[in-house]
């Protein structure tokens, strides 16, 4: 096969492959099968982690802010006492988990209630600090927050940290039934980085 | 959403090919050909959008191996990597093309 067919053919499977997701509901059922469902019962800690950097003014993204909202939310229901908040911070800016716990105190709740680790880069090495963190304080039955494309790994790499882990994936329903073909891309884009990041996980033993 | 997007496609592809063939005076028989053409730049497209993503991930495990400072694995999920791959498989599509055409003038000029 030449260069030309061989190219030709693999442009009919990229674009057949963009229609699909793009165009039908192909994604938002992947997405449905692929997520976690949520685990909301009562536990020691609430463990929301990072998703990205606070800017210099401390402006936290829409990830960042979902999670900690859900972590907020889940906290005033009374459904554990400590709240984690978690994210490191880049170099020019403050971190990501100061600025959450500013905004976690505005939205009510006692700072005796949170705890802070902004020393992590990725989710293993937030496991690793996290459990540094409760471990002194008896807490091995968390509600772990984060979006649903990356609790698979999550879950995992907390479990094997020690932690018994209620999942509890911020929700992304309006994400995982929208027709539009951008945010259909976008979820798929999401759902693909999770599985290569899981597979890099356990290709490096991690999980 | 899709459905309207796809129809403006549809309208403005017809109003292309109306104004091609007659304002432009275009050759009908030549836009099959053209399709193909867009589909082996796709090709190209996505062949070296593999090889980017194979080249980053090689330098992320390599650079975590060595403890080199941490490169974050989300790197390789960003869109501007399909839109660069596009853009060099559009240079090596023509430059394909172009060398193709000057080998062909050459033999016509030796005839």
């Amino acid at each position: 096969m030449g260069w030309s067919s061989m190219s030709r053919t693999l442009g009919i499977i990229g674009v057949l492959g963009f229609l699909i997701a793009a165009f039908t509901p192909f994604v938002n059922v992947l997405a449905r099968w692929q997520a976690t469902p949520g685990q909301l019962e009562p536990a020691e800690a609430i463990v929301v982690l990072g998703a990205d950097s606070a800017g210099r003014d401390g402006t936290l993204g829409t990830t960042s802010l979902r999670r900690v909202i859900h972590g907020i939310v889940l906290h005033r229901r009374g459904l554990a006492p400590l709240l984690v908040l978690s994210g490191h911070a880049s170099p020019e800016g403050r971190s990501e988990a100061e600025a959450r716990a500013d905004l976690a105190r505005v939205l009510g709740v006692s700072s005796d209630g949170i705890l802070t680790e902004s020393g992590a880069r990725t989710t293993r090495e937030e496991a690793e600090r996290i459990k540094e963190l409760l471990r002194p304080r008896g807490v091995r039955r968390i509600l772990l927050v984060t979006d649903s494309p990356h609790m698979m790994r999550a879950r995992g790499v907390f479990e094997r940290a020690g932690f018994e882990v209620l999942p509890a994936p911020t929700d992304e329903s309006p994400l995982l039934v929208s027709r539009a073909p951008e945010d259909r891309l976008q979820v798929l884009r999401r759902i693909l980085q999770a599985y290569a990041a899981r597979f890099y996980y356990r290709v490096a033993g991690y999980l | 959403m899709g459905t309207f997007l796809l129809g403006v496609i549809g309208v403005t592809s017809v109003g292309i090919y109306i104004l091609g063939s007659r304002g432009l005076g275009l050759s009908g028989r030549g836009l099959p050909a053209a399709v193909g053409k867009m589909l082996e730049c796709i090709g190209t497209a996505l062949v070296f959008f593999v090889l980017n993503l194979a080249v980053t991930m090689t330098v992320i495990f390599i650079s975590r191996g060595l403890g080199e400072g941490l490169v974050s694995l989300y790197l390789a999920g960003d869109v501007a990597w399909l839109i660069l791959s596009l853009f060099q498989a559009v240079t090596f599509q023509w430059w394909r093309e172009l060398s193709r055409r000057g080998g062909e003038n050459a033999v016509n000029r030796r005839r």
